[in-house]
This record gives C-alpha cells, structure tokens and sequence, in this order.
C-alpha cells in the first residue's frame, strides 16, 4: 500500500502513470519502480521460481533482487529478465512476469516431490540416464526465465569512449564525499561519478525522517556537485541510471547508462539510444559501491512477503510504499532497529526479533525499547508459516555461546503479514575483484572487505566497512586525499580521525546459522536458482570441498543475481557443515558482468552494415549491373555467380564454365592480395618465404610459390611477379592477404633486420582483371598494341608492361584454370573503365564474366589447391603432392624446411590430397563429407566438389589418409540424401588433376 | 584492456590496437638442419608459460605496424616495460 502524507524522496504525486502488469492496469507516480507502483498496488506476487515453481514475491529494493524477474514490453522492444526493482516506471508501461505467479504451473503441482528434486537431480535422473534430448525442451520450457525475444530489436544502443584522472563508483554518502573531495583539492583534473540508481544519495535517504543532518548535508553536497557540473568545460562527468559492471585490467571500467527504460524514443528529432555503454580509462579510481544486506536463515524463508529490512526501509523512505501492517524485524545487528523507529514514526505496528543476547543495550536499542515496540532479545525465528504469503512465524529462545547459538526451550507463534530480516552486510567488493584483487574476511563486520592496499585505488564507505554515514563522509576524504597524494596533486594529506560513536551496522554477533536450523527443509540461499542448505549438505556429502566446486554443483549464485544476497550465507553454510572458517572457505571468484548487461548494448552500433567492413573492387558497380550474386571473401564483396534469363547457380556456373573453356571468359581478379616487395634483398627474401627457387627468376618472368610456416604446414600461396633485380609483386589468396603480411613483416622486424626489403602492401592500389580461354590472345591483340602476344615471344608464367586502351598496365601471363589467360593489372581507378572495354571487345567472342564458384571448378578440373578449403593448416607440401615446389639445394634454411624431415610429417599415414570419382557421375558428394572404412570409421572428408560441365561428371578433391597410394581404389563416402537418409557412395580415388592432364591448354589453339 | 605505450609511437593506446606476438627471445635456429628434431621442436612448439614477470612480443597492428618487446606480468598483467627491438636482447635485462 501507499503511506498517506508520507513526504516520500523519489516519487513526484503531481505526475500519475498508467501501466500494464500481468494483463492488469495499475496507477503509479513518477519516480516510482515498477516494483515501488506493484507494492502500492498490493501486488505481493512477482514470479515464480526457478525449479520448484514457488510464488515469490520481493526480497530487496535494488540490484541484489533475486526474485522479481519480469519482461518489460514486446515485440521490438520486448526485453527478457529485467529486476522489477530496476526499472523505473513510465507511462503506458507494459510488463509480465518472466514465468506467471498468478497460472497453474506443473512444478508447483508436483510440490510433494520437490524434497526428491535435490541438486544435481536433472543430471542424475536425465543426463546420466540418457535421456535428456527427449526432455530437455519440455524441461527448459519450465524454468523460471523469461522467454528469448523473437523479434528485431528496434533500438540503438551506444558506446561512448572517455579518459578521466579519478573514477568514483558509486553516488552514495562515500561517493559524492570522496568526488567532491577530489574535485575541491584540484584544478584541472577530470571527474567521473557513477551511480546506478536515478538520484545520487545511495541510503542516505532513509535517514532524513530522523536525521535532519543527514537532508542538510545532502542538500548542500548536490548543490555543489551542480556547481561543478554547470562551469564551463565542467570536469565534472556524472553518470546516473548507470551501473558500472566490468573493472578490466589497467584501470579500464566500463558503465551501462539506461537512458530510457522501455518507452519509445523515436521522435522527430531521430531516435534516442535506449542504453549506452561508457568505456572508461582512468587514472586512479575510488570505490564506493555499498553493501548488500543479507537475509536470516529460517525455514520456509522464501515465502513472499519476507524481505531485508534495509529494502522496507527504502520502499518507504524513498517510494513511501510498505507491503505489510503487522511487520516483524528480525536480525543479528542493530539494522532492524532503524527500521523499528520509521515504522514507528509512521504508526505502523512492528515487532523486533534479535538473535543477540538481551545483554546488549545499545542506544537504539533502548531508544526502540522506550517507543513501545516489543523486542524479543536472544530469540530466534525457526520457522515462518504460510501457503505462499507469511501469515506467522515461529520463535524460540537461544542460548548462546561466544559468537555460537542454539536453540533453546519450546516455540511460540507470532502472527505478521511482512518480516524483514537483516543477517549483517556484504559489501560489494565484486569490481574490485574482476581483475584478480582479493577480498579477506573480518570478524567484527561478519563479512568480505576488499583488500586494503591496491594500486591507483581507494575504498571507502560500507564497501570498505564504514558503517555510519558520518563516518562514510570522514573515510570518503581521507581516502580521497590518498588518491590525490597518488596523482602527484598534494604531497602531505590530511586524514581526518574517524568517531566510533555513531550507529554502526557492521558490528554483527551470532552470524552462524545452527545446524538444527540448516538441517531443515526449504531454508533457502539463493533464492532464484532454488538453492536450499540441505543442497550444499548434500554437495558435501557428495565430496565437494572447494567453494567453486559447491557453487557449480549446487548453482548458487548462477542466477541473473549472481547470488548477492545468498552466497556469503551460502559460504557460511558451507563452513559450518565443512567445519572450517569462513577464511578458508574464501569466496568464489567475482568476474564480470556484476549486472546483467543488454546484447544490444555490447553490439552498439556495431550491427548490419556496420558490423564488419564491406570491400568493394572498383569495378562492382558492372557486377552490380550485369546481377551478379555475390559472396563475401575476406570482407570482399566477390561476384559469385552471374545469372541471366532466371538462371539457377547451376545452370550459371556450367554456362560461365563452357565459356571460358570454349572461348573467353572474364573475371574480376582485384581481391587477391598484392604485396609490394622492394630492396637489394627482395629476391633472398623471397627465397626464405616460399619453399622454392627465386634466385635465378628473370625480370619479366612470373612464379608459383608455396608458403609455409616453421611447422611445414602451408599457409599461403600465389604468383610473384619479377619487375626487376630489386622488385617483386607477391600476390596472396584473397583471404590470407593481412596475415601474411603480418607474417613477413614479423620476419623482417623480428629476426632479417639486416635485410634490406621494404614491403607495402598495394592490394587497393591494383585493379586485376583475367581473360580466359581460347581466344585469350585474340582479345588481348585487339586491346593491347604495343605488346607482342606471340606465343614464343610471351611464354606462359612471363609478364609485359603494355597499354591497354590507352592505360599503363602490367600483363601476366598466368593462369588458375589451365587455359590460356591474362591478368591485365591497371591502376585501381581504372577498373571500371578497363572491365567494360574489355568486355566491349570481347563480344566477339561471346566473352563471359564469371565468378567465384566457376573460378573454383575450373582450378579444381586441373587440380589447383586453394589454401584453407583443400588444406586445413595441418597439411605439407608433400601431403597435397606437391613434393616438387621444395627446394634441394637453397643455401638458407627456408621457413619450415627443417620441419620436412620430421618423422611425423613422412608417415604413409597421413591425410593426403587425391581425387574422388563417383561411381554415378551425375552424383555430387556435398563438401565435408566423410570417407569411411569398412568399419564406417571416418578415413578421411571432402574439400572441393563440383559438377564439372566441361567433363559432364561430378569431380571432387579430398584428404585420405595414406591417399596419395590408394590410386584406383574404391572407397565409399557417406553423404546424407534428402528423404533418402544416410547413403554410401562408391568412389574411385584418382589423380586431383582431372582435365587437360597433359597442361596442352595453357598455349592456346593458335 | 591493456593500455600499452608504443615505444615507437610514443603514446599509450589502448590493447585492441595491438596483437600479441608469442614470447620474446625465441631466436630461430642459425643452422636448423644441424639441430636434432627434439631441439628443433623446442624451438618451434615449447614455450615456458611463464607465471611472473616476462619479456614478450606485441606489435603494432592497427598503428605503426611496429613490432616491439613488453616486459609484463602475466599475474597482474601489469606492464613493466616496454622496449624497441634490438635495445633489450635477453631475459635478463631490464
């Protein structure tokens, strides 16, 4: 319910909003949560949980929420899993519960069972059976999280680069202290403040009711954070709504801003992004990130309506909503009596429960005493009755023993309809620890405190155990003197001594749950993930030891809350079962992200054309205008296919194909990587690089070389063209263009310093295009005068400079299909004008542009390799036979050479490039598929097939084990048929060379 | 997220504009065909895996395309010292 006349921090009553929850319409306020505006509507029920299907209603206000799990709005907008507590209410606002508390639910159905449903029952009972892929979607279907989104998510999202000299994490008390702090004792230095929540005051707001200091400090800081804020060129960054969820290596943190939560943000203005993740470097930072408070462990701890005292607090200070009239407080430290004292002030019955001896009569204590409030001191709650709702609670005396306790004496029934718990506090030490830093464990606090000396960081405020927030203002200015000392800005610093006297929360007694307690059913630790202490028993039982080890077989702590509020309780279990201390339990490791982060937001604007480069040759708007297919190379947009007349690719291909073996054929060639090599050494260079000659190539004369690594395993290859003693041009397949020029590069930086080569790579520069075929040499006198194209004159493998309408290119006479051909080599401008001149020209032959798939059945009819689809980075030379391109006699030991002669890389054994022939010639085997043994034992796969149209069959190359000795053996290839199934096919192994055996093509007919 | 400083560039910039390299100080074989295959394998395939303070190759990618030494943690992953090549030749140097 809504308290009346309650002066509520966050909420403005001015402004109502409509929202939609569970098909339900609602009322709320601006600046409300969407769980503030349900718990106004007595909404108690949120979800359902995860395994058992319980009802669950809120535990905590913020961040740390386990259970309140809802997917905010649908369609493009909808967004799956947000925290209840997080998501600021808006008008219009539409939401559902990730699994409906409200609809019958087999889980909850089949309740007499759960006590056989332990941890690990879905593995013992499905994955070990064997039977989990016959459950596993109906299984999935029941867990408590909502759906995955099936549409296009319609917002942007963005990234935001920023440097700064001082981090604040955090915009609490300790926070705002320590930013001003920093900001007052310097001049030029750059502050970034981050908080997640929408107003900066942290829990400072649950103070004002009863601490007028509390308001007038928190007025005057803000005023002058503002001031900051308004200079010109502020240095002052403040970031709310924003949770900084990764703390990377040198300082690098980064910040997920929610700029709007669910409403749309297209205007006519253009669209806003929803959320923005900031990338921060700073120079020092300063935590201040709080503390979660932790619940009491009872049974049946999960009802709904059972919250942390400091989150009723909150949704009454600041939302100015409670979910309960009759409300017990039960807690080891003095937390609940603060709640005691503002439920008093707004006569709202409560009842105190403290599991500490009667003994202690502390201030607040005594204070709550004299308003009336029964107090039980040195009881404890065992048990909490209810179907789905706390209805009463059942509380026994203890007896206690230095830091122990135990239960004592009979039990008695107290009515309630909210009980808030406080079992002490876990400071969020999570960033502090994405990147290694350690946590140690104090005695007085009951709990992880970050670790005290750390580079270029500071901790203050509760994350560093600073209880009252008189203190966290103290700690926050010391720590941040140290932070200016460690910029170089002061040289002596100030710290300021510290009061012992105000109201401390860390000071925790009888922490450890008793085992009588941890022994019964349903005492719950993580709330989402259905975790209980009977789990953690059992994995101990089962003989876990290491916390990491309890965690996974229990999943603890795996939820979208990753076990804020459970795992330190958890831990504590562990121990008292383990019967070891909480230090040598330690935690389990805090990596990012420490809140759920969208995948949106991670993509940013890195999606559709902006989620990898698009190259484009110069000459793509003719493939573009003659509807050219494309595929995508290396970021090349490549011409794949060109079909006309409604062609398939088949029908295409086999056409290109006849052309080019018929009479000319055209090919954009740009893409192939192109390194100019230069220096007195090119030549010597060349030679460690590649596994054959180069000493003795003459200007004019083009080779073939083959690259491998120190390994022998080939990396790369291509033609290298001699322009002169001093000059090569090395081309590079398509893909492999960058990290072979990375590779040489590393060669000549890291080791042949002392070789004078320079290498750029020009694969932009050059625009390539190849005539193919017959009638190659007719086209090429027609386009080229001052060259003599004889066939005498100008050998295969050779090049000429020459002008081909009227611009300067280079002319190789090379070719990847075994025809003749000429790769024309033009400055990139010229591409586009050189393509359409040729193919002018050529009409008179028919010529035809073909693309990337008839390049690829014509190289494999002759046999060409195409490095990484015929070999995978584990073949030599000698296991695609192409023993002939190694070098004997090379002075210097080329690059993988010495790897040749290892044993290993001489077995007959290993997988070898041969030819398959299918027994059926119209059969194509599909790529990648196996060669088996009599055994159907895989043998070996397919890297190239295709149906060859100049041949009329099906040819295909393939890695056999011992291959290149199983010429003319049958072997059967297993593929799967459409409708037919599983099918073996009868190949003979051939040579990988299946048309022009004798190379009489190359020369042409003339 | 490393911030590296580029001991060519003269600048701190941030990891992803640079690649690892593998360890430093992997000089290749004068003679590789004298060397036993054992001995050749270890200077192909065995690297130390180093937990503490060690002397590394990174380069330059998205950059000068320069190669160069990093001396750093791999428990902190702090950078102790960066170097052009050929101004530290050995481990022991810093």
């Amino acid at each position: 319910m809504r308290i009346e006349n309650h002066s509520s921090h966050q909420i403005d009553y001015s402004q109502s909003l409509t929202f939609i929850f569970n098909n339900k319409t609602y009322k709320g306020y601006k600046g409300d949560t969407l769980a503030s505006a349900l718990v106004a509507n007595d909404v108690l029920f949120f979800a359902r949980s995860f395994k058992y299907g319980r009802k669950r209603g809120l535990m905590a206000a913020g961040v740390e929420e386990p259970n309140a799990l809802i997917s905010l709005e649908i369609g493009g907008r909808y967004t799956p899993n947000l925290k209840a507590t997080e998501v600021m209410l808006y008008d219009g606002l539409s939401a559902v519960s990730s699994s409906n508390p409200n609809a019958l639910d087999f889980r909850a159905l089949i309740k007499p069972f759960h006590r056989f449903m332990p941890a690990g029952f879905y593995y013992k009972t499905f994955i070990k059976q064997k039977v989990w892929a016959k459950v596993e979607n109906s299984l999935r279907a029941l867990s408590g999280f909502s759906k995955a989104p099936t549409e296009k998510d319609v917002d942007v999202y963005d990234h935001v680069f920023h440097h700064a000299e001082v981090v604040v994490i955090g915009g609490g008390v300790a926070g705002i202290s320590a930013a001003l702090e920093v900001l007052n004792n310097s001049k030029t230095e750059r502050v970034i403040l981050v908080d997640e929540r929408e107003h900066l005051g942290g829990e400072l707001f649950n103070e004002f009711s009863t601490d007028d200091a509390a308001s007038t400090w928190h007025k005057d800081s803000i005023e002058k954070l503002f001031s900051y804020m308004n200079e010109d060129n502020s240095r002052l960054t403040l970031f709310l709504r924003s949770a900084a969820y990764a703390w990377y290596d040198h300082n690098y943190i980064e910040v997920l801003e929610t700029n709007a939560t669910g409403e749309s943000l297209v205007t006519e203005q253009g669209q806003a992004a929803r959320k923005t993740i900031h990338k921060i470097r700073a120079k020092e930072v300063i935590l201040a990130t709080g503390a979660h408070e932790r619940p009491m462990l009872f049974e049946t701890n999960d009802l709904a309506n059972i919250m942390l005292s400091q989150s009723v607090r909150r949704f009454l200070n600041e939302f100015g909503v409670i979910s309960g009239k009759d409300i017990v407080l039960y807690g080891n430290n003095d937390s609940i009596y603060s709640t005691a004292i503002d439920l008093n002030n707004i006569n709202i019955k409560c009842t105190v429960v403290d599991v500490r001896s009667s003994e202690i009569q502390s201030e607040i204590v005594t204070n709550v005493k004299g308003l009336g409030v029964k107090v039980f001191q040195g009881y404890a709650i065992l048990k909490a009755n209810g179907t789905h709702l706390v209805r009463s609670i059942e509380l026994s005396q203890v007896a206690l023993q230095g830091k122990e306790w135990n239960v004592s004496g009979g039990s008695q029934q107290l009515k309630c309809d909210l009980l808030a718990t406080s079992g002490g506090f876990n400071p969020v030490v999570h960033l502090d620890c994405h990147c290694g830093a350690k946590t140690f464990y104090d005695e007085v606090s009951q709990s992880f405190l970050p670790q005290k000396e750390r580079n270029n960081r500071q901790v203050c405020g509760s994350v560093a155990g600073v209880g009252a927030w008189q203190d966290a203002v103290g700690d926050a200015k010391n720590k941040a003197q140290l932070t200016l000392k460690s910029l170089g800005i002061v040289k002596k610093i100030n710290q300021d001594k510290l009061s012992t006297n105000y109201l401390n929360f860390f000071n925790v007694s009888q922490f450890f749950t008793p085992v009588e307690i941890l022994n019964r059913p349903k005492v719950f630790l993580d709330m989402q993930n259905d975790v209980t202490t009977l789990d953690v028993a059992l994995s101990i039982r089962e003989g876990y030891r290491s916390i990491e080890h309890i965690k996974r077989y229990t999943a603890m702590g795996f939820g979208t809350d990753q076990g804020k509020t459970g795992n330190i309780n958890g831990i504590a279990v562990a121990a008292k079962f383990l019967g070891i201390s909480m230090s040598e339990v330690g935690t389990t490791t805090f990596r990012p992200a420490y809140t759920g982060v969208d995948f949106g937001a991670m993509a940013g604007r890195e999606i559709g054309d902006f989620f990898d480069p698009q190259r484009y040759t110069t000459i793509n708007d003719c493939h573009v205008s003659s509807g050219a297919e494309f595929e995508v190379v290396g970021q090349w947009y490549r011409p794949w296919y060109y079909p006309i007349n409604g062609e398939d690719i088949h029908q295409a291909v086999n056409r290109e194909c006849l052309a080019a073996r018929t009479s000319l054929g055209m090919m954009d060639a740009s893409t192939l990587g192109k390194i100019d090599v230069q220096g007195s050494d090119a030549r010597e260079f060349l030679s460690r690089v590649y596994t054959n000659a180069w000493m003795k190539l003459a200007p004019g004369s083009c080779r073939y070389g083959l690259m491998c690594n120190e390994k022998g395993m080939i990396i790369d290859d291509g033609v290298s063209t001699c322009i002169n003693d001093n000059h090569f041009i090395m081309t590079t397949t398509t893909g492999g263009a960058a990290s072979v020029y990375s590779a040489l590069e590393m060669w000549l930086q890291t080791e042949w310093s002392n070789l004078d080569v320079h290498l750029n790579s020009v694969t932009d520069q050059y625009a390539t295009i190849a005539v193919v075929g017959p009638n190659a040499r007719n086209l090429m006198k027609v386009l080229c005068q001052d060259v003599d194209f004889d066939r005498q004159n100008f050998k295969f493998m050779q090049w000429r400079p020459g002008t081909v309408c009227g611009v300067d290119a280079r002319i190789m006479r090379i070719s990847f299909s075994g025809e003749l051909a000429y790769e024309i080599n033009i400055e990139a401008n010229y591409g586009y004008y050189i393509w359409n001149q040729v193919a002018l020209a050529g009409k008179k032959w028919n010529i035809t542009p073909y693309g990337t798939e008839s390049m690829h059945v014509l190289r494999a009819e002759k046999g060409y390799i195409i490095v990484g689809q015929d070999t995978d980075g584990s073949m030599t030379p000698m296991d695609v036979n192409m023993g002939w391109i190694l070098a004997k006699d090379k002075p210097f030991s080329y690059i993988g050479r010495r790897s040749f002669s290892i044993s290993a890389l001489n077995s007959e054994e290993r997988f070898q490039l041969v030819g398959l022939l299918t027994k059926d010639e119209q059969v194509v085997l599909p790529e990648g598929s196996h060669i088996i043994d009599n055994k159907s034992r895989s043998i070996g796969y397919v890297t190239s097939s295709y149906y060859s149209p100049i041949l009329g069959r099906s040819i295909a190359l393939a890695q056999l084990k011992g291959g290149l000795s199983k010429m003319s053996e049958t072997v059967l290839v297993k593929i799967v048929q459409e409708k037919q199934g599983l099918k073996e096919i009868p190949c003979e192994v051939s040579s990988s060379v299946f048309y022009d055996i004798n190379g009489e093509k190359v020369d042409g007919n003339d | 997220m490393f911030l590296i400083d580029c001991p060519y560039c003269k600048e701190s910039r941030d990891q992803n504009e640079f690649s690892p390299a593998g360890e430093a100080f992997i000089a290749r074989p004068q003679n590789p065909e004298d060397l036993s295959d054992a001995e050749w394998a270890d200077y192909v395939f065995y690297r130390s895996n180093h937990k503490g303070d060690q002397w590394e190759q990174w380069v330059h990618t998205n950059g000068c395309r320069k190669y160069f030494l990093v001396k750093r943690s791999t428990i902190s992953h702090e950078i102790i010292k960066v170097a052009a090549f050929g101004e530290v030749t050995s481990d022991s140097e810093l």
